[in-house]
Protein backbone atom coordinates (compact mmCIF):
# COMPACT_ATOMS: atom_id res chain seq x y z
CA UNK A 1 0.00 0.00 0.00
CA UNK A 2 1.26 3.59 -1.29
CA UNK A 3 1.01 5.52 1.81
CA UNK A 4 2.73 8.72 0.41
CA UNK A 5 -1.34 10.14 -0.66
CA UNK A 6 -2.24 9.69 2.56
CA UNK A 7 0.52 11.27 4.16
CA UNK A 8 0.13 14.15 1.30
CA UNK A 9 -3.64 14.59 2.48
CA UNK A 10 -2.63 15.07 6.16
CA UNK A 11 -0.25 17.50 5.70
CA UNK A 12 -2.28 19.34 3.47
CA UNK A 13 -5.00 19.14 6.11
CA UNK A 14 -2.39 20.69 8.84
CA UNK A 15 -1.18 23.43 7.08
CA UNK A 16 -5.04 24.43 5.74
CA UNK A 17 -6.09 24.53 9.45
CA UNK A 18 -3.03 27.39 10.19
CA UNK A 19 -4.84 29.49 7.52
CA UNK A 20 -7.05 30.16 10.61
CA UNK A 21 -5.25 31.88 13.39
CA UNK A 22 -8.04 33.93 15.16
CA UNK A 23 -10.35 30.88 15.11
CA UNK A 24 -7.28 28.74 16.96
CA UNK A 25 -7.13 31.45 19.16
CA UNK A 26 -11.23 31.78 20.44
CA UNK A 27 -10.90 28.03 20.60
CA UNK A 28 -8.30 28.24 23.60
CA UNK A 29 -9.68 31.52 25.23
CA UNK A 30 -12.80 29.43 25.11
CA UNK A 31 -11.52 26.26 26.58
CA UNK A 32 -9.91 27.98 29.13
CA UNK A 33 -13.26 29.68 30.35
CA UNK A 34 -15.06 26.00 30.14
CA UNK A 35 -12.28 25.04 32.28
CA UNK A 36 -12.37 28.31 34.91
CA UNK A 37 -16.16 28.12 35.03
CA UNK A 38 -16.43 24.26 36.32
CA UNK A 39 -13.10 25.06 38.26
CA UNK A 40 -15.37 27.60 40.20
CA UNK A 41 -18.57 25.43 40.09
CA UNK A 42 -17.18 23.01 41.66
CA UNK A 43 -14.82 24.57 43.92
CA UNK A 44 -18.09 26.34 45.33
CA UNK A 45 -19.89 22.41 45.54
CA UNK A 46 -16.39 20.21 47.44
CA UNK A 47 -16.22 24.25 49.84
CA UNK A 48 -14.15 23.06 52.90
CA UNK A 49 -14.61 19.40 51.79
CA UNK A 50 -11.30 17.57 50.76
CA UNK A 51 -13.12 14.72 49.23
CA UNK A 52 -17.03 14.24 48.01
CA UNK A 53 -17.16 10.44 47.42
CA UNK A 54 -13.74 9.63 47.77
CA UNK A 55 -12.40 12.46 44.94
CA UNK A 56 -10.73 14.64 45.88
CA UNK A 57 -11.02 18.84 44.08
CA UNK A 58 -7.95 17.99 42.86
CA UNK A 59 -9.10 15.14 40.85
CA UNK A 60 -12.28 16.61 39.84
CA UNK A 61 -10.08 19.10 38.46
CA UNK A 62 -7.99 17.44 36.41
CA UNK A 63 -10.71 15.44 34.81
CA UNK A 64 -11.99 18.40 33.51
CA UNK A 65 -8.89 20.37 32.44
CA UNK A 66 -7.71 17.21 30.73
CA UNK A 67 -10.87 16.10 29.12
CA UNK A 68 -12.13 19.66 28.14
CA UNK A 69 -8.42 19.55 26.47
CA UNK A 70 -8.89 16.69 24.68
CA UNK A 71 -11.95 17.53 23.59
CA UNK A 72 -10.48 20.80 21.82
CA UNK A 73 -7.77 18.80 20.62
CA UNK A 74 -9.32 15.87 19.23
CA UNK A 75 -10.31 16.85 16.11
CA UNK A 76 -13.31 15.20 14.30
CA UNK A 77 -15.45 16.57 11.11
CA UNK A 78 -18.21 15.07 11.53
CA UNK A 79 -19.58 16.77 8.08
CA UNK A 80 -16.52 15.30 5.69
CA UNK A 81 -18.41 12.80 3.92
CA UNK A 82 -22.22 14.75 3.91
CA UNK A 83 -20.70 17.41 2.08
CA UNK A 84 -18.84 15.20 -0.67
CA UNK A 85 -22.12 14.04 -0.87
CA UNK A 86 -23.79 17.33 -1.14
CA UNK A 87 -21.55 18.85 -3.75
CA UNK A 88 -21.31 15.69 -6.07
CA UNK A 89 -17.46 15.49 -5.14
CA UNK A 90 -17.86 12.00 -3.63
CA UNK A 91 -18.05 10.60 -7.09
CA UNK A 92 -14.39 11.98 -7.95
CA UNK A 93 -13.23 10.02 -4.79
CA UNK A 94 -15.12 6.79 -5.79
CA UNK A 95 -12.53 7.22 -9.31
CA UNK A 96 -9.74 7.77 -7.69
CA UNK A 97 -7.22 4.62 -6.93
CA UNK A 98 -6.95 5.19 -3.29
CA UNK A 99 -8.91 4.23 0.05
CA UNK A 100 -11.60 7.56 0.30
CA UNK A 101 -12.13 5.89 4.39
CA UNK A 102 -7.92 6.03 4.93
CA UNK A 103 -8.13 9.50 3.03
CA UNK A 104 -11.11 10.58 5.52
CA UNK A 105 -8.51 9.29 8.43
CA UNK A 106 -5.35 10.91 7.19
CA UNK A 107 -7.30 14.54 6.59
CA UNK A 108 -8.52 13.90 10.40
CA UNK A 109 -5.01 12.96 11.85
CA UNK A 110 -3.56 15.98 10.13
CA UNK A 111 -6.38 18.26 11.77
CA UNK A 112 -5.75 16.17 14.86
CA UNK A 113 -2.05 16.86 15.06
CA UNK A 114 -2.71 20.71 14.38
CA UNK A 115 -5.50 20.74 17.23
CA UNK A 116 -3.17 18.61 19.78
CA UNK A 117 -0.19 21.16 19.70
CA UNK A 118 -1.93 24.43 19.13
CA UNK A 119 -5.37 23.76 20.40
CA UNK A 120 -4.74 21.36 23.43
CA UNK A 121 -1.35 21.84 24.59
CA UNK A 122 -2.07 25.79 25.09
CA UNK A 123 -5.07 25.29 26.32
CA UNK A 124 -3.80 22.66 28.86
CA UNK A 125 -0.52 24.69 29.69
CA UNK A 126 -3.44 27.46 30.46
CA UNK A 127 -5.19 25.18 32.64
CA UNK A 128 -2.28 23.84 34.35
CA UNK A 129 -1.54 27.59 35.72
CA UNK A 130 -4.53 28.75 36.12
CA UNK A 131 -6.59 26.27 38.04
CA UNK A 132 -3.90 23.16 38.88
CA UNK A 133 -4.31 19.33 38.14
CA UNK A 134 -2.56 16.20 39.99
CA UNK A 135 0.48 15.23 39.10
CA UNK A 136 0.46 11.72 36.90
CA UNK A 137 0.97 8.44 39.02
CA UNK A 138 4.26 7.73 37.42
CA UNK A 139 5.63 7.79 34.75
CA UNK A 140 4.13 4.31 33.73
CA UNK A 141 1.00 6.21 34.34
CA UNK A 142 2.17 8.90 31.70
CA UNK A 143 2.83 6.30 29.70
CA UNK A 144 -0.15 4.47 29.45
CA UNK A 145 -2.46 7.37 29.62
CA UNK A 146 -0.80 8.57 26.26
CA UNK A 147 -1.77 5.36 24.90
CA UNK A 148 -5.13 5.58 26.11
CA UNK A 149 -5.44 8.56 25.08
CA UNK A 150 -4.82 7.88 21.23
CA UNK A 151 -6.94 5.16 21.63
CA UNK A 152 -9.68 7.47 22.72
CA UNK A 153 -9.35 9.11 20.14
CA UNK A 154 -9.94 6.57 17.57
CA UNK A 155 -13.27 5.62 19.25
CA UNK A 156 -14.05 9.50 18.99
CA UNK A 157 -13.20 9.47 15.29
CA UNK A 158 -14.93 5.85 14.81
CA UNK A 159 -18.38 6.55 16.33
CA UNK A 160 -18.05 10.08 13.37
CA UNK A 161 -17.12 7.56 11.00
CA UNK A 162 -20.33 5.63 11.68
CA UNK A 163 -22.45 8.45 12.05
CA UNK A 164 -21.56 10.12 9.24
CA UNK A 165 -22.18 6.91 7.02
CA UNK A 166 -25.92 7.51 7.75
CA UNK A 167 -25.54 10.73 5.37
CA UNK A 168 -25.90 8.33 2.05
CA UNK A 169 -29.53 7.93 3.62
CA UNK A 170 -30.32 10.54 5.38
CA UNK A 171 -28.42 13.58 3.54
CA UNK A 172 -28.76 16.00 6.34
CA UNK A 173 -27.65 14.50 9.49
CA UNK A 174 -27.13 17.57 11.50
CA UNK A 175 -29.59 16.23 14.15
CA UNK A 176 -27.78 13.11 14.32
CA UNK A 177 -24.33 14.82 14.88
CA UNK A 178 -25.93 16.86 17.69
CA UNK A 179 -27.46 14.05 19.43
CA UNK A 180 -23.87 12.50 19.16
CA UNK A 181 -22.24 15.51 20.57
CA UNK A 182 -24.35 15.37 23.70
CA UNK A 183 -24.04 12.09 24.53
CA UNK A 184 -20.63 12.57 23.87
CA UNK A 185 -20.55 15.82 26.19
CA UNK A 186 -22.60 14.08 28.73
CA UNK A 187 -21.44 10.50 28.99
CA UNK A 188 -17.81 10.76 28.48
CA UNK A 189 -17.24 12.88 31.76
CA UNK A 190 -16.06 15.87 30.52
CA UNK A 191 -18.91 17.75 31.94
CA UNK A 192 -20.53 16.03 34.56
CA UNK A 193 -17.14 13.36 36.13
CA UNK A 194 -18.28 9.94 35.69
CA UNK A 195 -17.55 9.29 39.46
CA UNK A 196 -20.67 11.58 40.82
CA UNK A 197 -23.40 9.63 38.51
CA UNK A 198 -26.04 7.51 39.97
CA UNK A 199 -24.63 3.64 39.77
CA UNK A 200 -27.18 2.75 37.55
CA UNK A 201 -26.19 5.15 34.87
CA UNK A 202 -22.29 4.28 35.44
CA UNK A 203 -23.36 0.82 34.95
CA UNK A 204 -25.39 2.06 31.71
CA UNK A 205 -21.86 4.02 30.55
CA UNK A 206 -20.43 0.49 30.40
CA UNK A 207 -22.20 -0.44 27.50
CA UNK A 208 -21.08 2.33 25.63
CA UNK A 209 -18.23 3.81 23.95
CA UNK A 210 -18.12 7.07 25.11
CA UNK A 211 -16.49 6.72 28.57
CA UNK A 212 -13.73 5.15 26.45
CA UNK A 213 -13.09 8.77 24.45
CA UNK A 214 -11.64 10.48 27.89
CA UNK A 215 -12.82 8.65 30.67
CA UNK A 216 -10.36 5.81 30.64
CA UNK A 217 -7.27 7.83 29.75
CA UNK A 218 -7.97 10.41 32.71
CA UNK A 219 -8.42 7.22 35.35
CA UNK A 220 -5.05 5.75 33.93
CA UNK A 221 -3.22 8.92 34.33
CA UNK A 222 -4.80 9.02 38.02
CA UNK A 223 -3.30 5.64 39.05
CA UNK A 224 -7.00 4.90 39.68
CA UNK A 225 -7.02 1.52 37.38
CA UNK A 226 -5.15 -1.49 38.63
CA UNK A 227 -2.49 -2.75 35.78
CA UNK A 228 -5.39 -5.94 34.62
CA UNK A 229 -7.69 -2.69 34.92
CA UNK A 230 -5.56 -1.05 32.61
CA UNK A 231 -5.62 -3.91 30.41
CA UNK A 232 -9.38 -4.33 30.38
CA UNK A 233 -9.99 -0.98 29.87
CA UNK A 234 -7.48 -0.74 26.72
CA UNK A 235 -9.44 -3.70 25.12
CA UNK A 236 -12.37 -2.30 25.46
CA UNK A 237 -11.43 1.13 24.06
CA UNK A 238 -9.40 -1.28 21.16
CA UNK A 239 -12.87 -2.81 20.71
CA UNK A 240 -14.80 0.13 20.42
CA UNK A 241 -13.13 1.07 17.71
CA UNK A 242 -12.97 -2.06 15.83
CA UNK A 243 -17.11 -2.11 16.25
CA UNK A 244 -17.63 1.22 15.11
CA UNK A 245 -16.18 1.08 12.56
CA UNK A 246 -17.07 -2.09 11.38
CA UNK A 247 -20.73 -0.88 12.00
CA UNK A 248 -19.32 2.27 9.37
CA UNK A 249 -17.70 0.13 7.03
CA UNK A 250 -20.68 -2.30 6.40
CA UNK A 251 -22.61 1.42 6.10
CA UNK A 252 -20.34 2.57 3.52
CA UNK A 253 -20.39 -0.54 1.39
CA UNK A 254 -24.03 -0.61 1.46
CA UNK A 255 -24.00 2.92 0.88
CA UNK A 256 -22.27 3.05 -2.22
CA UNK A 257 -23.80 0.11 -3.24
CA UNK A 258 -27.13 2.51 -2.96
CA UNK A 259 -25.29 4.80 -5.56
CA UNK A 260 -24.32 2.74 -7.89
CA UNK A 261 -27.47 1.18 -8.00
CA UNK A 262 -30.18 4.03 -7.25
CA UNK A 263 -27.33 6.82 -8.53
CA UNK A 264 -27.19 10.07 -6.51
CA UNK B 1 -11.50 -0.50 -24.73
CA UNK B 2 -15.18 -0.28 -23.57
CA UNK B 3 -17.94 -2.69 -23.91
CA UNK B 4 -22.09 -2.65 -23.56
CA UNK B 5 -23.68 -5.57 -23.96
CA UNK B 6 -27.76 -5.53 -23.85
CA UNK B 7 -27.53 -2.71 -20.83
CA UNK B 8 -30.62 -1.29 -19.68
CA UNK B 9 -30.65 0.96 -16.87
CA UNK B 10 -32.75 3.87 -15.63
CA UNK B 11 -34.03 5.17 -19.49
CA UNK B 12 -31.55 3.36 -21.17
CA UNK B 13 -33.20 0.45 -23.36
CA UNK B 14 -31.03 -2.87 -23.90
CA UNK B 15 -27.74 -0.49 -25.20
CA UNK B 16 -25.23 -2.51 -26.88
CA UNK B 17 -21.89 -0.76 -27.55
CA UNK B 18 -18.53 -1.45 -28.49
CA UNK B 19 -15.30 1.21 -28.42
CA UNK B 20 -12.00 0.58 -29.36
CA UNK B 21 -8.68 1.55 -27.87
CA UNK B 22 -7.83 5.07 -29.62
CA UNK B 23 -11.38 5.46 -30.35
CA UNK B 24 -12.66 9.15 -30.25
CA UNK B 25 -17.17 8.44 -29.69
CA UNK B 26 -18.97 11.41 -29.04
CA UNK B 27 -22.86 10.77 -27.11
CA UNK B 28 -25.00 12.78 -28.32
CA UNK B 29 -29.11 13.16 -28.37
CA UNK B 30 -31.57 15.53 -26.87
CA UNK B 31 -31.55 15.90 -22.86
CA UNK B 32 -32.67 13.05 -20.66
CA UNK B 33 -31.76 10.78 -23.63
CA UNK B 34 -29.24 8.86 -21.18
CA UNK B 35 -25.97 10.44 -22.04
CA UNK B 36 -25.07 10.99 -18.79
CA UNK B 37 -26.48 7.56 -17.36
CA UNK B 38 -24.15 5.77 -20.03
CA UNK B 39 -20.89 7.74 -18.94
CA UNK B 40 -21.56 6.67 -16.00
CA UNK B 41 -22.46 3.12 -16.36
CA UNK B 42 -18.83 2.93 -17.93
CA UNK B 43 -16.96 5.12 -15.62
CA UNK B 44 -18.17 2.13 -12.49
CA UNK B 45 -20.37 4.86 -10.93
CA UNK B 46 -23.67 3.08 -12.48
CA UNK B 47 -24.31 -0.67 -12.04
CA UNK B 48 -26.58 -1.87 -15.11
CA UNK B 49 -30.14 -3.90 -14.00
CA UNK B 50 -29.39 -6.30 -16.57
CA UNK B 51 -26.78 -6.94 -19.47
CA UNK B 52 -23.26 -6.29 -19.13
CA UNK B 53 -20.44 -3.21 -19.13
CA UNK B 54 -16.93 -3.83 -19.41
CA UNK B 55 -14.36 -1.26 -19.18
CA UNK B 56 -10.70 -1.93 -19.59
CA UNK B 57 -11.83 -5.52 -19.74
CA UNK B 58 -13.48 -5.41 -16.25
CA UNK B 59 -16.93 -5.12 -14.59
CA UNK B 60 -16.30 -1.11 -14.30
CA UNK B 61 -18.66 -1.09 -11.02
CA UNK B 62 -16.21 -3.70 -9.48
CA UNK B 63 -12.82 -2.83 -10.79
CA UNK B 64 -12.72 1.37 -11.08
CA UNK B 65 -10.34 1.90 -8.24
CA UNK B 66 -7.74 -0.69 -10.10
CA UNK B 67 -8.18 1.25 -13.60
CA UNK B 68 -5.59 4.24 -11.71
CA UNK B 69 -4.20 6.18 -14.14
CA UNK B 70 -5.55 4.57 -17.14
CA UNK B 71 -9.07 5.78 -16.36
CA UNK B 72 -10.05 9.32 -15.57
CA UNK B 73 -13.54 11.19 -16.24
CA UNK B 74 -15.18 14.92 -15.85
CA UNK B 75 -18.87 15.17 -15.35
CA UNK B 76 -20.06 19.07 -15.50
CA UNK B 77 -20.99 19.88 -11.96
CA UNK B 78 -18.61 17.51 -10.08
CA UNK B 79 -15.30 19.17 -8.82
CA UNK B 80 -12.21 17.50 -9.35
CA UNK B 81 -10.39 19.47 -6.97
CA UNK B 82 -11.07 20.73 -3.55
CA UNK B 83 -12.83 24.09 -3.76
CA UNK B 84 -10.39 25.66 -0.52
CA UNK B 85 -7.13 25.01 -2.63
CA UNK B 86 -5.38 26.08 -5.18
CA UNK B 87 -4.86 25.81 -8.12
CA UNK B 88 -1.59 24.43 -8.47
CA UNK B 89 -2.02 22.88 -5.09
CA UNK B 90 -4.91 21.12 -6.39
CA UNK B 91 -3.05 19.47 -9.28
CA UNK B 92 -0.26 18.87 -6.79
CA UNK B 93 -2.77 16.50 -4.74
CA UNK B 94 -4.12 14.96 -7.81
CA UNK B 95 -0.29 14.33 -9.30
CA UNK B 96 0.27 12.37 -5.89
CA UNK B 97 -2.53 10.08 -5.95
CA UNK B 98 -1.59 9.34 -9.60
CA UNK B 99 2.13 9.13 -8.02
CA UNK B 100 3.36 11.11 -10.87
CA UNK B 101 6.81 12.08 -10.68
CA UNK B 102 7.71 15.23 -9.84
CA UNK B 103 9.54 15.78 -13.70
CA UNK B 104 6.67 14.36 -15.34
CA UNK B 105 3.98 16.36 -13.07
CA UNK B 106 5.88 19.91 -13.83
CA UNK B 107 5.96 18.88 -17.56
CA UNK B 108 2.44 18.27 -17.85
CA UNK B 109 1.55 20.87 -15.35
CA UNK B 110 3.19 23.56 -17.13
CA UNK B 111 2.06 21.92 -20.91
CA UNK B 112 -1.97 22.17 -19.07
CA UNK B 113 -1.21 25.78 -17.84
CA UNK B 114 -0.22 26.98 -20.83
CA UNK B 115 -2.65 25.32 -23.40
CA UNK B 116 -5.62 26.07 -21.27
CA UNK B 117 -4.75 29.59 -19.81
CA UNK B 118 -5.30 29.38 -16.15
CA UNK B 119 -1.07 29.96 -15.15
CA UNK B 120 -2.86 33.52 -14.79
CA UNK B 121 -4.58 32.05 -11.76
CA UNK B 122 -2.50 29.18 -10.44
CA UNK B 123 -2.25 30.39 -7.25
CA UNK B 124 -5.97 31.41 -6.50
CA UNK B 125 -8.34 29.04 -4.50
CA UNK B 126 -10.54 27.29 -6.71
CA UNK B 127 -13.36 28.23 -4.89
CA UNK B 128 -12.57 32.13 -5.91
CA UNK B 129 -12.59 31.64 -10.00
CA UNK B 130 -15.49 32.36 -12.25
CA UNK B 131 -17.18 29.41 -13.76
CA UNK B 132 -15.45 29.11 -17.06
CA UNK B 133 -12.34 29.21 -15.23
CA UNK B 134 -13.41 26.39 -13.15
CA UNK B 135 -14.27 24.74 -16.16
CA UNK B 136 -10.89 25.14 -17.59
CA UNK B 137 -8.92 23.70 -14.32
CA UNK B 138 -11.07 20.93 -13.74
CA UNK B 139 -10.71 19.97 -17.15
CA UNK B 140 -7.07 20.12 -16.92
CA UNK B 141 -7.25 18.08 -13.76
CA UNK B 142 -8.94 15.09 -16.10
CA UNK B 143 -6.01 15.41 -18.46
CA UNK B 144 -3.00 15.69 -16.22
CA UNK B 145 -2.23 11.79 -15.99
CA UNK B 146 -2.59 11.48 -19.30
CA UNK B 147 -5.21 8.33 -19.02
CA UNK B 148 -5.39 6.15 -21.67
CA UNK B 149 -9.21 6.58 -21.23
CA UNK B 150 -11.34 9.44 -20.85
CA UNK B 151 -15.35 10.15 -20.13
CA UNK B 152 -16.10 13.45 -20.53
CA UNK B 153 -19.76 14.91 -19.48
CA UNK B 154 -20.95 18.28 -21.30
CA UNK B 155 -16.90 19.67 -20.92
CA UNK B 156 -17.71 22.94 -22.91
CA UNK B 157 -20.46 23.74 -20.88
CA UNK B 158 -19.60 27.60 -18.76
CA UNK B 159 -16.28 27.64 -21.60
CA UNK B 160 -15.23 30.56 -23.62
CA UNK B 161 -14.27 30.27 -27.44
CA UNK B 162 -10.92 30.38 -26.92
CA UNK B 163 -11.11 27.32 -24.03
CA UNK B 164 -13.23 25.38 -26.11
CA UNK B 165 -10.72 25.34 -29.18
CA UNK B 166 -7.86 25.04 -26.84
CA UNK B 167 -9.72 21.78 -25.14
CA UNK B 168 -10.47 20.65 -28.56
CA UNK B 169 -7.00 20.67 -30.13
CA UNK B 170 -5.43 18.89 -26.80
CA UNK B 171 -8.30 16.49 -26.84
CA UNK B 172 -7.64 15.66 -30.69
CA UNK B 173 -3.84 15.25 -29.89
CA UNK B 174 -4.17 13.16 -27.17
CA UNK B 175 -6.31 10.71 -29.37
CA UNK B 176 -3.76 11.10 -32.02
CA UNK B 177 -1.45 9.77 -29.59
CA UNK B 178 -3.83 6.69 -28.83
CA UNK B 179 -6.35 7.92 -25.91
CA UNK B 180 -9.76 6.62 -26.00
CA UNK B 181 -12.36 9.04 -25.93
CA UNK B 182 -16.04 9.33 -24.62
CA UNK B 183 -17.72 12.68 -24.57
CA UNK B 184 -21.23 13.71 -24.68
CA UNK B 185 -21.75 17.50 -25.47
CA UNK B 186 -24.36 19.47 -27.14
CA UNK B 187 -21.87 21.22 -28.65
CA UNK B 188 -22.05 19.49 -32.21
CA UNK B 189 -19.36 21.77 -33.66
CA UNK B 190 -17.15 19.83 -30.75
CA UNK B 191 -18.69 16.12 -31.62
CA UNK B 192 -18.35 16.53 -35.32
CA UNK B 193 -14.35 17.70 -35.08
CA UNK B 194 -13.11 15.82 -32.78
CA UNK B 195 -15.29 12.42 -32.81
CA UNK B 196 -14.51 9.32 -35.26
CA UNK B 197 -17.68 7.71 -34.47
CA UNK B 198 -21.15 8.91 -33.30
CA UNK B 199 -23.56 7.54 -30.95
CA UNK B 200 -26.92 8.95 -31.13
CA UNK B 201 -29.39 7.85 -28.05
CA UNK B 202 -33.07 8.58 -28.20
CA UNK B 203 -35.14 7.90 -24.96
CA UNK B 204 -33.05 5.40 -23.94
CA UNK B 205 -32.41 3.63 -27.61
CA UNK B 206 -28.97 3.83 -29.17
CA UNK B 207 -30.56 5.09 -32.79
CA UNK B 208 -27.16 5.50 -34.25
CA UNK B 209 -23.77 4.07 -33.71
CA UNK B 210 -20.84 4.88 -36.42
CA UNK B 211 -19.43 7.27 -38.45
CA UNK B 212 -20.45 10.57 -39.14
CA UNK B 213 -21.29 10.03 -43.08
CA UNK B 214 -23.21 7.02 -42.05
CA UNK B 215 -25.04 9.37 -40.00
CA UNK B 216 -25.60 12.15 -42.78
CA UNK B 217 -26.64 9.68 -44.92
CA UNK B 218 -29.00 7.46 -42.52
CA UNK B 219 -30.95 10.63 -40.54
CA UNK B 220 -29.87 13.69 -43.08
CA UNK B 221 -28.81 13.29 -46.49
CA UNK B 222 -29.99 16.55 -47.39
CA UNK B 223 -28.09 19.17 -48.75
CA UNK B 224 -28.17 22.87 -50.41
CA UNK B 225 -26.73 24.07 -53.55
CA UNK B 226 -26.39 28.06 -53.94
CA UNK B 227 -25.50 29.08 -57.09
CA UNK B 228 -26.00 32.53 -59.70
CA UNK B 229 -26.69 31.93 -62.88
CA UNK B 230 -25.57 34.11 -65.86
CA UNK B 231 -27.82 33.00 -68.46
CA UNK B 232 -31.42 32.00 -68.72
CA UNK B 233 -32.95 29.89 -65.87
CA UNK B 234 -32.88 26.34 -66.46
CA UNK B 235 -35.56 23.88 -66.19
CA UNK B 236 -35.74 21.29 -62.96
CA UNK B 237 -38.35 19.52 -63.68
CA UNK B 238 -36.02 15.92 -63.75
CA UNK B 239 -34.35 16.77 -60.99
CA UNK B 240 -35.86 15.53 -57.43
CA UNK B 241 -35.19 18.56 -55.30
CA UNK B 242 -36.54 19.12 -51.71
CA UNK B 243 -37.04 22.35 -52.57
CA UNK B 244 -35.78 25.67 -54.28
CA UNK B 245 -35.84 29.45 -54.47
CA UNK B 246 -35.09 31.79 -56.79
CA UNK B 247 -34.51 35.71 -55.99
CA UNK B 248 -32.61 37.51 -58.93
CA UNK B 249 -30.24 35.25 -60.91
CA UNK B 250 -29.43 33.30 -57.03
CA UNK B 251 -30.66 30.02 -57.51
CA UNK B 252 -30.92 28.01 -54.14
CA UNK B 253 -31.85 24.26 -54.31
CA UNK B 254 -32.13 21.58 -51.35
CA UNK B 255 -32.36 18.03 -52.18
CA UNK B 256 -31.44 14.51 -51.12
CA UNK B 257 -27.99 13.67 -51.65
CA UNK B 258 -29.80 9.46 -51.42
CA UNK B 259 -31.74 10.43 -54.67
CA UNK B 260 -29.77 13.04 -56.81
CA UNK B 261 -25.98 13.48 -56.09
CA UNK B 262 -24.18 17.32 -56.54
CA UNK B 263 -22.67 16.24 -59.43
CA UNK B 264 -25.56 14.94 -61.37
CA UNK B 265 -27.75 18.18 -60.55
CA UNK B 266 -24.76 19.96 -61.96
CA UNK B 267 -24.44 18.00 -65.00
CA UNK B 268 -27.98 18.90 -65.54
CA UNK B 269 -28.03 22.76 -65.11
CA UNK B 270 -24.71 23.57 -67.24
CA UNK B 271 -26.72 21.91 -69.35
CA UNK B 272 -29.05 24.41 -69.91
CA UNK B 273 -26.94 27.44 -68.73
CA UNK B 274 -23.80 29.26 -67.12
CA UNK B 275 -23.21 30.01 -63.82
CA UNK B 276 -20.60 31.56 -61.79
CA UNK B 277 -20.44 31.30 -58.38
CA UNK B 278 -21.47 27.89 -56.44
CA UNK B 279 -21.86 26.56 -52.76
CA UNK B 280 -23.24 23.35 -51.61
CA UNK B 281 -23.39 22.74 -48.03
CA UNK B 282 -24.06 19.35 -46.19
CA UNK B 283 -26.20 19.59 -43.78
CA UNK B 284 -24.04 19.96 -40.22
CA UNK B 285 -24.73 17.43 -36.74
CA UNK B 286 -26.91 19.59 -35.55
CA UNK B 287 -29.21 19.81 -38.18
CA UNK B 288 -29.23 15.68 -38.22
CA UNK B 289 -30.28 15.96 -34.33
CA UNK B 290 -32.83 18.61 -34.80
CA UNK B 291 -34.61 16.71 -37.84
CA UNK B 292 -34.08 13.29 -36.26
CA UNK B 293 -35.33 14.32 -32.96
CA UNK B 294 -38.69 15.90 -35.23
CA UNK B 295 -38.64 13.06 -36.94
CA UNK B 296 -39.75 10.73 -33.70
CA UNK B 297 -42.15 13.92 -32.27
CA UNK B 298 -43.86 13.69 -35.70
Amino acid sequence: MNLKPYIAYARKSFLMRSAYRFDHIMQILSTCLQIFIYWEIYRSLYGSSIEVDGISFGMVTTNFVLSLGFSAGFYVNDFYLPQKIWDGSLVTELLRPISFRGRMLAENIGNGVFSMLFRFLPAFVIGVVLVGICPPESAAALGLFLVSAALGYGVLWTISFAVQMTAFWLVNIWSIVTIKNVCINILSGSMIPIWFMPEWLRNLIDFTPFSSIYFTPVQIYLGQLSGREIAGKCLLQVVWIVCMYGIGSVLWKRGQRKLVIHGG
Amino acid sequence: MVQLEYVRKFILKDVNLHIPEGMAVGLIGESGAGKTTLLKLVSGLLVPDAGRVSTMGHDPGHYRKRYGRAFSAYFTGIPLLEPQDTVRSGYEGIASVYQMAPSVFVREYSMLTERLGFGEYQNQPVEALSLGQRARVELGAALLYRPRLLVLDEPTVGLDQEAKQALRDLLKERVEQGMTLLISSHDMNEVSHLCGRIALLHKGNLEFYGDQEQLHWQYHSFHTMQMRILGPLPDLGDIPFQQYQIEGDRLTLVYSSNYITSAEILQQIMGQTSITELVIRKADLGQVILRHSKAFLE
